[in-house]
C-alpha cells in the first residue's frame, strides 16, 4: 500500500517526460517484486504441525536469519513475551486416578525456566495433602512447545489448581 | 584519655559487628526460593519423591488385578553419595503417598534394614515369655497373623562429580528405585530421577 502511494506521488511529480515515466514504472515493478518476495519468503510453513523445527535448525528466511534474529530477540524481550498455556487435557486413567496434561508455548526467544505446583482438590474443593504437591521445574526452549503432565495422588481428586513461579 | 577513647571505639566496633550477624529464621518450606546448594537438600528430596510417586501411579502397575491393595515392604535403599543421608528422608514421603493412594499398604514387620517397627516382634516375645501369662490372651497377637509382603521397593542414591571447567564443578545425583514382585521375582516398575547441580569448585557436595 505504501509502495502504491509512493508510486502515485512519483507519477504526479514526473508527468512531463516519457523517459521518466518509464523509469518510474520499472522502479514500481521492482518494489512490488521485492515486497512479494519478502511476504512469501517470510512465511515459514511446517510440513507437519507435530514437528517443531527450531529457528536455529531450519533454513533461514528473510524474516529470520543471522541479521534479523537479534532484532527479533530484542523486540521480543522489549514487549515481554513469555509462556502461554495453549491446552489443558484431563482424564481418568485405568486405575481411576485423574490425569492432567498442560500444553504451552514459549513465545520468547530464549529458554524459559519456571516451576509449577499442582494442588489436587476433592469434590468438596478441599486440597488433598500429598508429598507429590511440590514445586517441580519445567524448561521450555524459545519459540517452542512444551508440556508437562501429572497424575492425582488419590482417587478422590476431581479438580486441580496450578501455581507457577520463576525458577530459582 | 586516649586509652579510654580507644576502648570505647573498640566496644562500639565490636557491638556493630556483632549486630550484623544474620538472624536465625525459619525456612519457608512451602514457597522457598533460596539459591540452590551443591549438596542434597529437602527440596531435592521433595522433587525426587514427587517424580517417583507420579511415575509409580501413572504406570498403573500398582493396580491390583483383583482389586484390593498390595502389601509392600521397603527393602534396601543404598546411599552411595558422599553425604550422610537417612534414606527415610526420601522413602517416608513415597510410602505416605503410596498408602494414601489406596493401592498399597506398607508392612512394618519386614524391611531391608530389619523390621521398621520392632514392636511387632517385641509383643510376640512378650507373649512367649514368662510374663505373657499376665496378659489377657485375647489381647495378645496370635501366631500366624502377620501378612507377608507381596512387593518390595528398593533402590539406590548415588552421585557423580565432574569437572565442568576451571572454576566450576558439576555434581549429578541419581535416585533409582525399583519395585519387585516377591512371589515371582519379576520387576514391576523402575525409575531413575536425575538432579544435577553446577557450582563453584570451592563448594562441597558433602
Amino acid at each position: 500500500m505504501l509502495a502504491g502511494l509512493w508510486s502515485y506521488k512519483v507519477l504526479r511529480a514526473c508527468n512531463d517526460s516519457k523517459l521518466q515515466e518509464t523509469q518510474v514504472m520499472k522502479t514500481i515493478l521492482n518494489v512490488l517484486l521485492i515486497i512479494t518476495a519478502v511476504v512469501l519468503s517470510g512465511c515459514y510453513e511446517s510440513h507437519d504441525e507435530r514437528i517443531n523445527l527450531n529457528e536455529e535448525i531450519r533454513s533461514d528466511t528473510l524474516m529470520s536469519n543471522i541479521l534479523t534474529r537479534p532484532v527479533g530477540a530484542a523486540f521480543s524481550a522489549l514487549i515481554g513475551q513469555g509462556i502461554e498455556i495453549t491446552h489443558v487435557v484431563t482424564g481418568t486413567n485405568k486405575a481411576g486416578f485423574m490425569v492432567l496434561q498442560v500444553d504451552g508455548y514459549n513465545r520468547s526467544t530464549g529458554v524459559r525456566r519456571f516451576e509449577y505446583k499442582i494442588e489436587w482438590l476433592d469434590d468438596r474443593g478441599m486440597v488433598i495433602d500429598s508429598a507429590a504437591s511440590t514445586w517441580l521445574p519445567v524448561s521450555a526452549k524459545g519459540k517452542s512447545r512444551f508440556s508437562f503432565s501429572s497424575v492425582a495422588p488419590s482417587r478422590d481428586a476431581v479438580d486441580f489448581k496450578i501455581n507457577t513461579r520463576k525458577a530459582g | 584519655m586516649r586509652a579510654k577513647r580507644l576502648l570505647l571505639g573498640f566496644f562500639l566496633s565490636a557491638s556493630f559487628l556483632l549486630s550484623c550477624a544474620p538472624e536465625t529464621e525459619n525456612i519457608d518450606t512451602v514457597n522457598e526460593q533460596a539459591k540452590a546448594v551443591m549438596a542434597l537438600d529437602y527440596r531435592d528430596f521433595n522433587r525426587a519423591a514427587s517424580e517417583m510417586i507420579q511415575s509409580m501411579i501413572q504406570s498403573g502397575k500398582l493396580n491390583k488385578p483383583d482389586g484390593g491393595r498390595y502389601v509392600m515392604t521397603t527393602g534396601r535403599i543404598v546411599n552411595d553419595t558422599m553425604q550422610r543421608i537417612d534414606t527415610d528422608q526420601l522413602m517416608a514421603k513415597i510410602e505416605q503417598d503410596l498408602m494414601n493412594s489406596g493401592q498399597v499398604v506398607m508392612t512394618s514387620a519386614v524391611g531391608g534394614a530389619g523390621a521398621p517397627d520392632q514392636m511387632v516382634y517385641d509383643v510376640r516375645d512378650l507373649r512367649d515369655s514368662e510374663v505373657g501369662d499376665e496378659f489377657d490372651p485375647d489381647t495378645l497377637a496370635a501366631k500366624k497373623q502377620l501378612i507377608a509382603p507381596e512387593l518390595s521397593i528398593t533402590g539406590k542414591i548415588f552421585q557423580r562429580n565432574l569437572r565442568y571447567d576451571k572454576k566450576r564443578q558439576q555434581v549429578e545425583y541419581y535416585f533409582q528405585l525399583k519395585i519387585t514382585d516377591l512371589t515371582s521375582g519379576l520387576r514391576f516398575w523402575q525409575e531413575e530421577v536425575l538432579i544435577g547441580k553446577r557450582g563453584s569448585n570451592k563448594s562441597v557436595a558433602w
